[in-house]
């Protein structure tokens, strides 16, 4: 966006230095365009000579180069001229001189009215600054004057730009606050302008060579900055006037700081391609070296070629290296060819147009278009650069959000998984864990109870094996066993109870809830809540003489109640009243109060006995 | 009764059991193992009518030889003799093709008892049994996909009320007054739910088999 703003700009300042200047020359200006001139002496005082037959007459502007080759040192220059028709005495006269190199002094009407600076090296260096001279009125007369120019100048062989050498525009007079605004105008486009354009220029540099040291991978905004910076810097040359060191210096260090400047393009270039050569490199700074070698080998006189010659090379330099990066980006990055091939071709244009109007044939431009165009061009570039490196940096920062937001996610993931993994490995242990024992009890403890069971001569040694056969097997149940359903575990009570009771000739009567229900009972409550229902049943059996057994289950919320009812013999009181603990009563209590339940025992010599058991769910 | 296989691998057990089959069959001549592989190979070169199987063997399980009876020896009677008396261990056995089981704890009256029920074609069933028989095959039946080649074994609705029954906890003989059917009768349900669970057992895993590879279709 910026860089399309950057070049809408330009194109408007384009048209706005087309069309300015052309109201100036409507007015009734009265223009100066034939003057005799003289080159001075080299001893010749600061005043007017007479302008004897040697005089040349010219036609203004006058360019040094064709009226006197290899001129240097001072012209003046003579011209009468009559008050402009329709002025009158009162009015304020001006002269505007649109262009005098390298700087001016006037004389009308034999008193000096104006200067512009030093006419000895160093010379002030004027020619980019237009002059308005105040006519004193005083000194005008209506007809008649005489408006002498001593000129001081460079021949072109000695400065590195036509713009720069010796000559004298036309002159124009007309009443001052007509010339203010011409003068005005063309001080503005050929100074102000380049001076702001200058400054963003420096700016912009500035911030591209800090970007570029921060991120050390973006060589390229480095070049570029450097290249801003060291046309900013060389721009100068437009509007620093009075320099301490004399023309041929000035002239010296501004073609040389050209070999720079165009280095660090073509790196830029170079790198914004991604491409890298040291053979190039090398190359470039060679041509740093070489330039002042060459210049300082051949002498000032020879400066204007010679500079022209290298600014051509540069330029070819320049325009291959271009068309090597338009030709890598159309390959790699189609999006980024469009306008880098129009800001580079425009450049291009526009740095041969300068070379033709500093050394080829071309007519000096009315205005100094280059500092300002071509700077504007940098921007419109600098400022693509900035977007594609902000555009990479946010996508670079949206890359690693995204990048950190999937690590976290992946990382609570693994943690899950980790988590569910060590669950199962836990449970997959404390299983194996079981069985092992389990098999164990199985093979070692239960081998020998069942050899003992079966091989004891005594009865009671075999039925006291056999029992602690069941309780180990049922230990086994309630370490490995998962809770079993209510409903099932009540069948496999009633299997058991029905079919010893009915082995033993006593009728069962047993009744449970017929409903189905879903409630769970935990192994180890299975596995008590069978204990003492085989242990009541086996009582029932062996001591009871009972010929009948009533069974009652119930199943309310919360709680679940066995009821065996005998129809025996009941249980025999102990001396001091208390319930003979030799059958097992006590043992059953114990399992009922380890399950938070309670075994009351109800019993009496002659009516049997009930046994009620009460468990939480 | 000519030939009895009696596979257990404890001495002391063996040689009270062996006293106990004599006590039953006294004409019946007991073929000895301690191991699975001896059985294996009894049961290769001897025709036996019953066969008394341990599960825990130092060298497998009992189960592969009541399996390899029931591919060999169909008409042999194979009884599980076993400690364990959950349905882990037992249905398996039962799926293998066994045919009832005794518990070795118990005493010796009750499982000659036992014995002579099961050579008589009463085999025992407990409600746990009955309950892992009935989620066999509602899993079976459940299935959707059932190639061709597997044969549908189903069990009538006389044999799922005897199992419904049975997993609720009456007793066979309580069965028998319930449904108003005679002892045999009830016996032979029992046997046929036996039955079927050993075909569609082997069925199921036969079709396992396949999926995973074993076999390749021809």
């Amino acid at each position: 966006m910026l860089h399309r703003l950057a070049l809408a700009a330009a194109t408007a300042l384009l048209w706005l230095a087309v069309l300015l200047p052309a109201p100036a020359g409507a007015a009734d200006a009265l223009v100066i365009d034939k003057a005799l001139s003289l080159n001075a002496a080299a001893s010749a005082g600061p005043s007017p000579p007479p302008f004897t037959a040697a005089a040349l007459p010219v036609t203004l502007p006058d360019t040094w180069d064709e009226t006197r080759p290899r001129f240097e040192g001072s012209v003046w220059y003579r011209a009468n001229f009559d008050r402009p028709a329709g002025t009158s005495a009162q009015e304020l006269l001006g002269l505007y001189i649109e262009r005098v190199c390298t700087n001016v002094e006037v004389y009308l009407n034999g008193q000096r009215i104006a200067s512009g600076g030093r006419m000895s090296e160093p010379v002030t260096r004027n020619c980019h600054y237009p002059q308005l001279v105040t006519l004193p009125a005083a000194l005008v007369h209506d007809q008649a004057n005489v408006l002498e120019l001593q000129v001081q100048g460079h021949a072109l062989q000695r400065v590195a730009s036509r713009l720069r050498a010796g000559g004298l525009s036309a002159l124009k007079i007309a009443p001052l606050e007509q010339l203010a605004p011409e003068h005005a105008s063309r001080l503005f486009w050929s100074i102000s302008a380049a001076q702001i354009v200058a400054v963003m220029l420096a700016v912009m540099g500035g911030v591209m060579l800090g970007l570029a040291w921060m991120n050390r991978r973006e060589v390229y905004l480095g070049y570029f900055g450097a290249l801003a910076l060291s046309w900013a810097v060389v721009s100068a040359r437009l509007w620093w006037r009075d320099l301490p060191w004399d023309n041929g210096v000035t002239e010296f260090l501004i073609c040389v700081a050209h070999a720079p400047i165009a280095a660090f393009a073509i790196q830029f270039l170079l790198s914004h391609a991604d491409l890298r050569s040291r053979w190039i490199e090398s190359a470039l700074l060679m041509q740093c070296v070489l330039v002042p070698a060459t210049l300082l080998i051949a002498g000032p006189n020879r400066l204007f070629v010679l500079s022209g010659l290298w600014y051509v090379l540069m330029v070819l330099e320049i325009g291959a290296v271009a068309a090597l990066h338009l030709v890598v980006s159309w390959r790699r990055k189609r999006h980024e060819f469009w306008p880098m091939g129009a800001l580079l071709a425009a450049a291009l244009a526009l740095l041969l147009f300068a070379i033709g109007g500093s050394h080829g044939p071309l007519a000096i431009t009315p205005l100094p278009l280059m500092p300002i165009i071509v700077p504007l061009l940098f921007i419109g570039m600098s400022s693509r650069l900035l977007m594609v490196f902000a555009r990479a940096l946010r996508a670079a920062e949206e890359g690693r959000q995204s990048l950190e937001a999937r690590i976290g996610q992946v990382t609570a993931e693994i943690e899950q998984n980790f988590a569910q993994l060590a669950e199962l490995r836990v449970e997959q242990v404390t299983e194996k864990e079981r069985k092992r024992i389990a098999g164990d009890l199985h093979d070692d403890l239960g081998a020998k109870l069942l050899t003992i069971v079966h091989t004891s001569e005594s009865e009671r040694i075999s039925t006291l094996a056999r029992e602690a056969l069941e309780e180990m097997r049922l230990s086994v149940r309630g370490l490995t066993g998962k809770p079993m359903r209510l409903a099932d575990a009540l069948a496999d009570w009633r299997a058991e109870t029905v079919l010893r009771l009915g082995q033993a000739n006593i009728e069962a009567d047993w009744r449970s809830p017929p409903e189905e229900t879903d409630q769970l009972l935990p192994a180890r409550g299975f596995v008590q809540t069978t204990r003492i229902l085989r242990e009541a049943v086996s009582n029932i059996i062996k001591h009871s003489g009972a010929s009948h057994c009533k069974v009652r289950c119930t199943i309310s919320v919360g709680q679940f109640g066995l009821t065996v009812q005998d129809n025996g013999k009941g249980i025999p009181m102990e001396l001091d009243g208390k319930l003979d603990r030799g059958h097992g009563m006590s043992s059953m209590k114990h399992r009922a109060k380890q399950m938070q339940g309670q075994c009351l025992v109800e019993s009496g010599p002659g009516y049997g006995t009930v046994i009620r058991l009460t468990l939480p769910l | 009764m000519n030939n009895i296989l009696l596979l257990e691998d404890l001495p002391e057990i063996r040689s009270w059991l062996q006293v106990l089959i004599k006590q039953v069959f006294p004409d019946a001549h007991i073929h000895e193992a301690a191991r699975v592989h001896d059985a294996l190979g009894l049961v290769s070169a001897v025709k036996f009518q019953l066969a008394l199987c341990d599960l825990g063997l130092p060298d497998g399980s009992g189960v592969d030889v009541v399996a390899a009876l029931r591919e060999h020896q169909p008409e042999c009677q194979s009884v599980v003799v076993t400690i364990h008396d959950d349905d882990d261990h037992l249905f398996p056995a039962l799926q293998a093709g066994a045919f009832g089981y005794l518990l070795k704890e118990q005493a010796r009256e009750l499982i000659a008892e036992q014995l002579k029920r099961m050579s008589a074609g009463e085999p025992p069933l407990s409600p746990s049994i009955a309950r892992r028989v009935i989620s066999h095959f509602a899993a079976q039946t459940r299935q959707q996909e059932r190639p061709q080649n597997m044969p549908h074994v189903a069990l009538t609705d006389r044999e799922n009320e005897v199992l419904l029954r049975v997993a609720k906890g009456f007793t066979l003989p309580e069965i028998g007054v319930q449904l108003n059917l005679s002892r045999h009768t009830i016996a032979d349900y029992v046997k046929q739910i036996y039955r079927k669970l050993n075909v569609s057992s082997r069925a199921e895993a036969a079709l396992e088999a396949q999926r995973l590879g074993l076999f390749r279709r021809a």
